[in-house]
């Protein structure tokens, strides 16, 4: 047999594609609300789940499921930053332990819902090609819609429309004293990056085990890459979460799946030990 | 002090008084087991509040120190077969050194990044508990893994009575600890360090040191409350370094009041007992107590202590300062 090493490269080059979707949500959160969102895995296997049943129900494309996925969790992201996240946000308790209560209350909804076995979806036939490489379709497609998205989400903070999240990342009592609604464009934004999350669990749905702690490695995956990248640039953001998509992937294939899971918790531990500030943004402009 | 004034006069001595009749009028096994578990998880939850509220180290491993006692205690008397009561030491100052661990590499470390870091490092202990059946164990089985270590106890088939007033006694012991170092000088040095460390630093107080201590502290308790858990399971499994367990105590905490020592203790027992008796099955049981979280966190802030304490003060004499806004100040404590 050939080498294992382009495999693994290329499932984590599609892998990593859909967690920098995930990631640039996170990045969102961060930069407009101000806040590090613990449910943020939640959305991910919310989105999974959604494929799943959509799946069940004979619509085996992960390109149909996305959209769905992703309006389900707008929804409820926006239920969420209405309700709790924005009347909660200057306590410095309540929020981490609030957004992983949420992250458990679905992790619990979700094994009552569904059960607590791993499931799987179709995922029809790869194709081969050269030297027995085996390019997956739910990968191809991952990948690329994930891009196009972030590409969207640069054009779109760049243009005219995103100004005032620009604005509100940067200073949000002039953006408010300039008749902007702030609290609304917190919670849409809130909404939208669930969304995203949501969306590349669906796309990520068919590439193994759909259970109801899935997403706690794509956030913690989420949560280096902004410490390290920052928000301020999608690029960044999206080279980093294919690097350590694949380095994930080399972990489960040389190792065990497992511990891909280990790696990045260690990652996060050395890196907050390394820089203590965290996202330096975040520690700088919470005054 | 003030922050214990409605617990003051013969309200634990009545509760203690209740619970010492209780297996006396009701000598169902299921319930002392129920209550027996709930005294642990008390005491665990206190420990939880010496971290989490008194100093203000926003903790979502606490797990690890819990856990990680469980298993010395296993380990220690099932492999190495030491005698019961040194394995039980050893595991609580195995308990401490982890704390103090954590607290060292937490404490450099503001807010949010705190509670990172320590569920970071609870979840690798979890995995690392989980992933690996090590030693191979007496008749063939494999021990480790989700099954877990039994303890190899000097006793057969404890009766539940004295499970349950052992237990009672601990924590009653460790609650009365906790609470004396909640309002020594160490402990008013870390509420200062909660509400401004740079207040603190100003006025000479080396906060690192005192971090750490707050840390050593809550993990020793936490500890001898894991040990104990071990032997009234007779075993340590990978459930008791779960994230669950962490945020259960996280929730206690916060139910009862933090900072208080005492409404976590209540809010645990009065908790456990009510979701644990109506045998919900687990998860059931850590939904229902991520709702009361949320709830709680959401419209009372200071937990049912804070919050009786603001009922009190409004309706009673004392009313002549203006109801304060909830969350403004900045050590998170909503009703100080």
């Amino acid at each position: 047999m050939a080498s294992p090493l382009p495999q693994v490269l290329l499932d984590g080059l599609f892998a990593g594609g859909a967690y920098a979707l995930m990631a640039a949500g996170m990045a969102l959160i961060l930069g407009v609300v101000k806040v590090i969102n613990l449910s943020h895995g939640a959305f991910f296997t919310l989105g999974a789940y959604i494929a799943y049943a959509v799946a069940e129900r004979g619509v085996g494309s992960p390109i149909a499921a996305a959209p769905i996925a992703a309006v389900i969790a707008f929804a409820f992201g926006v239920f969420l930053g209405k309700s709790f996240v924005n009347p909660v946000r200057n306590h410095p308790f309540a929020l981490p332990v609030g957004t992983l209560a949420c992250a458990l209350l679905f992790e619990q909804a979700a094994q009552i819902i569904w059960g607590p076995h791993p499931l799987s979806i179709e995922a029809g036939a790869p194709w081969i090609g050269p030297g027995g490489l085996v390019v997956r379709r739910w990968g191809v497609v991952a990948f690329l819609s994930s891009a196009a998205l972030l590409g969207g989400l640069e054009w779109l903070l760049s243009a005219r429309p995103g100004l005032p999240l620009r604005l509100i990342a940067e200073d949000e009592e002039i953006a408010g004293s300039l008749g902007m609604d702030v609290e609304a464009i917190r919670y849409l934004t809130f909404g939208g990056a669930c969304a995203m999350a949501a969306a590349a669990g669906a796309l990520l749905s068919p590439s193994g085990a759909v259970t109801p702690t899935m997403g706690r490695a794509p956030l913690l995956l989420s949560l280096v890459v902004v410490i390290v990248a920052g928000m301020d640039s999608v690029a960044a953001i999206f080279l980093l979460s294919i690097g350590l998509g694949i380095f994930g992937n080399a972990c489960a294939w040389f190792l065990s799946p497992q511990w891909s899971y280990v790696a990045l918790l260690g990652a996060v531990c050395l890196l907050l030990s390394i820089r203590p500030a965290g996202i330096v943004a975040l520690a700088g402009r919470r005054d | 002090m003030r922050n214990a004034a409605p617990f003051r006069g013969g309200w634990p001595a009545a509760g203690i008084g209740l619970l010492l009749l209780f297996p006396l009028s009701c000598p169902d096994a299921f319930f002392l087991d129920v209550f027996t578990t709930g005294f642990l998880l008390a005491a665990f939850a206190a420990s939880w509040d010496v971290v989490g509220g008194v100093s203000g180290q926003l903790t979502l491993g606490h797990a690890l120190p819990f856990g990680a006692a469980a298993y010395a205690c296993a380990l220690l008397t099932s492999v190495a077969g030491w005698p019961l009561p040194l394995a039980v030491a050893a595991a609580v100052l195995l308990a401490a050194a982890v704390g103090t661990g954590i607290g060292a590499l937490s404490t450099p470390l503001a807010g949010p990044f705190v509670a990172l870091l320590t569920l970071a490092s609870g979840e690798i202990a979890h995995e690392a508990a989980v992933g690996n059946t090590f030693f191979p164990g007496p008749g063939g089985y494999a021990w480790g893994g989700e099954g877990g270590i039994p303890v190899a106890l000097p006793w057969r088939d404890a009766s539940p009575f004295s499970s349950y007033y052992t237990a009672l006694a601990f924590l009653c012991l460790a609650s009365f600890g906790m609470l004396r170092f909640s309002r020594s000088g160490a402990g008013l040095i870390l509420r200062a360090v909660a509400g401004s460390p740079i207040t603190a630093q100003a006025s000479g107080v080396p906060i690192a040191r005192f971090k750490r201590l707050a840390f050593a502290v809550g993990s020793a308790f936490a500890g001898a409350a894991g040990a104990g858990f071990a032997l009234h399971v007779g075993r340590a499994t990978a459930t008791d370094l779960s994230l669950e367990l962490s945020f259960q105590a996280a929730t206690f905490a916060a139910v009862g009041g933090r900072g208080t020592i005492v409404g976590p203790v209540v809010a645990a027992l009065v908790l456990h007992v009510l979701f644990q008796g109506l045998s919900l099955p687990p998860s059931a049981r850590v939904l229902l107590y991520a709702l009361t979280l949320l709830v709680t966190l959401r419209f009372f802030p200071g937990g049912v202590v804070g919050t009786a304490r603001d009922l009190a003060s409004r309706l009673g004499g004392k009313g002549m300062r203006p109801p304060r806004r909830r969350g403004r100040n900045r050590s998170g404590e909503g009703t100080p």
